[in-house]
């Protein structure tokens, strides 16, 4: 058999069983297109949960240890190379009073609080620090138990900025994300597959007189099977296509400047779009097949 | 689809002179060999059938609804399989032959059915043609074996109609169109003239006999007593699943039998 008019006659018989049963066509890409765009959004939410696992284990991964107000610019900077001279250690900063107090203007919004002490006279409050940044994170605990016995650290309850239920805490909260999400994938994994076989069963079932000359004059079993299939795959990656729109048009909505939300990249978006595609492909294909098997007898 | 209608070659050779001698000393093409046909809900179709076609014969099928000619074709085209005993079509065991080569063998068979099981929203032409654009789509001349079929079966001035617009005869010489096109060695025909009047179901099996003399063999189930009778072909009785009569040339009802 040519090959290339076979395929031709597959695909014309897709798109007329399409366009035949565009009523069961629109309420399976309608219906799939919901299921993707649920699927696609808890993989975005558990990725953009993700980012903040790593964003926090960054973090966490940096030890800050405060200084006390009296030590010497010497000790302190002696202390660094100390500590940077450490195993655990990948590089060490030095952070001064002023530093801090610039950092926590920035980053905490404190600017008004730090101007209004320094002009009372009371100076600025935040201590100096040595930053710390760990080659791996379980070294922190050590490393802060190491440097709590120096004589040089502020004598403060918090000698430097440990936190020990912060890093299993950030971890469970992902578990349960990635779990949840899992199964939100799964599950409307399961309803696309459903929506798509019980759509081309029905298609079958209109095209029952059609799939009986067939076989009656002799046509095998990938002729009558492939226009179906074909059908799904079609309905699957459109629904695919209108899922990715949606959701790449929801990351605009909601981001901000060239970015999209919850801090998904372009790379990111762009994966996500050819997975969305690749599912519904495959889930178009593979309802299809499952679908059209009673037509077929096999 | 717009068609010519000038016949390049007959869809069906026509039989070489002498072929019912030829034929007696040719292997039969059809074999049911102590065939039993018992459906799932336990009713026995079929019960210990043996019968041999050979080619070129036209043999009629008959007996009443429900005796078991359906079932006979059936078999044939292996739409089902036997429960016991052996059908044989071409020497090729139908128990033994693997689906994926059941295409193969429904292409050297024309099958027609009582209701035609044309498509409704394709026209004549398309409806010939549909049974070669799902089995060999690119197969050449398309159009000009569509017409040879049509031909045949005296349609050629109804290419564009739709089988709507036609008369059951007609309809079922489209169906027969379109089971000519792959050049059938064996033609089948279940109850084809069951839904036409006397006329048209007449005129069907003239065409039937002119497929045989082209060199087919025709097994046609049928309880229609008139065309049987006036045929005097070879006739195979079926009672209650069980063949109780096998005849040359034979009539419909035994010699003798009662009409009740």
């Amino acid at each position: 058999m040519n090959p290339i008019p076979a395929l031709k006659f597959v695909a014309r018989v897709a798109m007329q069983n399409i366009l035949r049963n565009r009523g069961i066509a629109m309420a399976s890409v309608l219906t799939i297109t919901l299921t993707l765009l649920g699927a696609g959004a808890a993989v975005v939410v558990v990725h953009a949960l993700d980012g903040v696992l790593h964003t926090e284990e960054a973090q966490a991964s940096v030890l800050k240890v405060f200084m006390a107000d009296h030590v010497s610019f010497a000790s302190e900077i002696n202390l660094a190379q100390n500590l940077a001279s450490e195993s655990a250690v990948s590089a060490a900063a030095f952070e001064n009073k002023d530093q801090a107090a610039r950092q926590a203007a920035t980053s905490l919004g404190l600017s008004q609080a730090i101007s209004l002490l320094e002009s009372s006279g009371a100076g600025n409050p935040l201590p100096a620090s040595v930053n710390l940044h760990l080659k791996d994170i379980k070294a922190v605990s050590q490393l802060n138990r190491q440097v709590r016995s120096s004589a040089i650290l502020d004598t403060g309850p918090h000698p430097t900025d440990y936190n020990a239920n912060v890093i299993p805490r950030l971890e469970r909260y992902i578990f349960v994300a990635q779990l949840g999400g899992g199964l939100v994938v799964a599950v409307v994994g399961a309803v696309a597959l459903v929506i798509i076989t019980i759509s081309v069963r029905t298609a079958a079932y209109v095209r029952r007189r059609e799939i009986e000359i067939m076989k009656l004059v002799g046509a095998t079993d990938w002729f009558v099977r492939w226009p179906f299939v074909l059908e799904g795959v079609i309905v699957g990656v459109i629904s695919a296509l209108v899922a990715a729109i949606i959701l790449v048009g929801l990351g605009l909505g909601f981001g901000s400047g060239h970015g999209l939300a919850l801090g998904v990249g372009p790379r990111f978006a762009a994966l996500i779009v050819l997975t969305l595609v690749v599912a519904g492909g495959l889930l178009g294909s593979v309802g299809s097949f499952v679908g059209v098997r009673r037509a077929l007898g096999t | 689809m717009s068609i010519s209608t000038s016949p390049a070659a007959p869809i069906v050779k026509p039989a070489e002179a002498g072929s019912a001698s030829l034929s007696r000393n040719e292997p039969p093409i059809i074999v049911f060999e102590q065939v039993t046909k018992t459906y799932p809900n336990g009713q026995a179709a079929i019960k210990d059938a043996s019968f041999t076609v050979r080619p070129r014969d036209f043999v009629f099928v008959v007996g009443a609804s429900g005796a078991g000619k359906s079932t006979v074709i059936r078999l044939l085209i292996r739409e089902e399989l036997a429960s016991q005993g052996h059908v044989l079509v071409e020497g090729q065991d139908l128990a033994r032959l693997k689906h994926r080569h059941l295409p193969k063998l429904r292409r050297k068979m024309g099958i027609v059915f009582q209701d035609f099981k044309l498509l409704p929203s394709l026209t004549v032409a398309q409806n010939v043609a549909f049974a070669i654009q799902v089995t060999d789509p690119g197969r050449p001349h398309l159009k000009e074996k569509v017409g040879e079929a049509l031909y045949i079966v005296g349609l050629e001035d109804k290419l564009n109609a739709f089988p709507t617009e036609l008369s059951g005869g007609e309809q079922q010489r489209v169906a027969i169109a379109r089971a000519l096109v792959h050049r059938p060695r064996i033609f089948l025909a279940d109850e084809p003239t069951g839904n036409l009047d006397p006329d048209a179901g007449w005129g069907i099996v003239q065409l039937l006999q002119q497929i045989n003399h082209r060199g087919a063999t025709v097994v046609m189930a049928t309880h229609n007593r008139e065309v049987v009778d006036l045929c005097r072909r070879r006739v195979l009785a079926i009672e209650d699943g069980r063949i109780v009569r096998d005849e040359a040339e034979g009539s419909y009802l035994r010699e003798g039998d009662a009409i009740l």
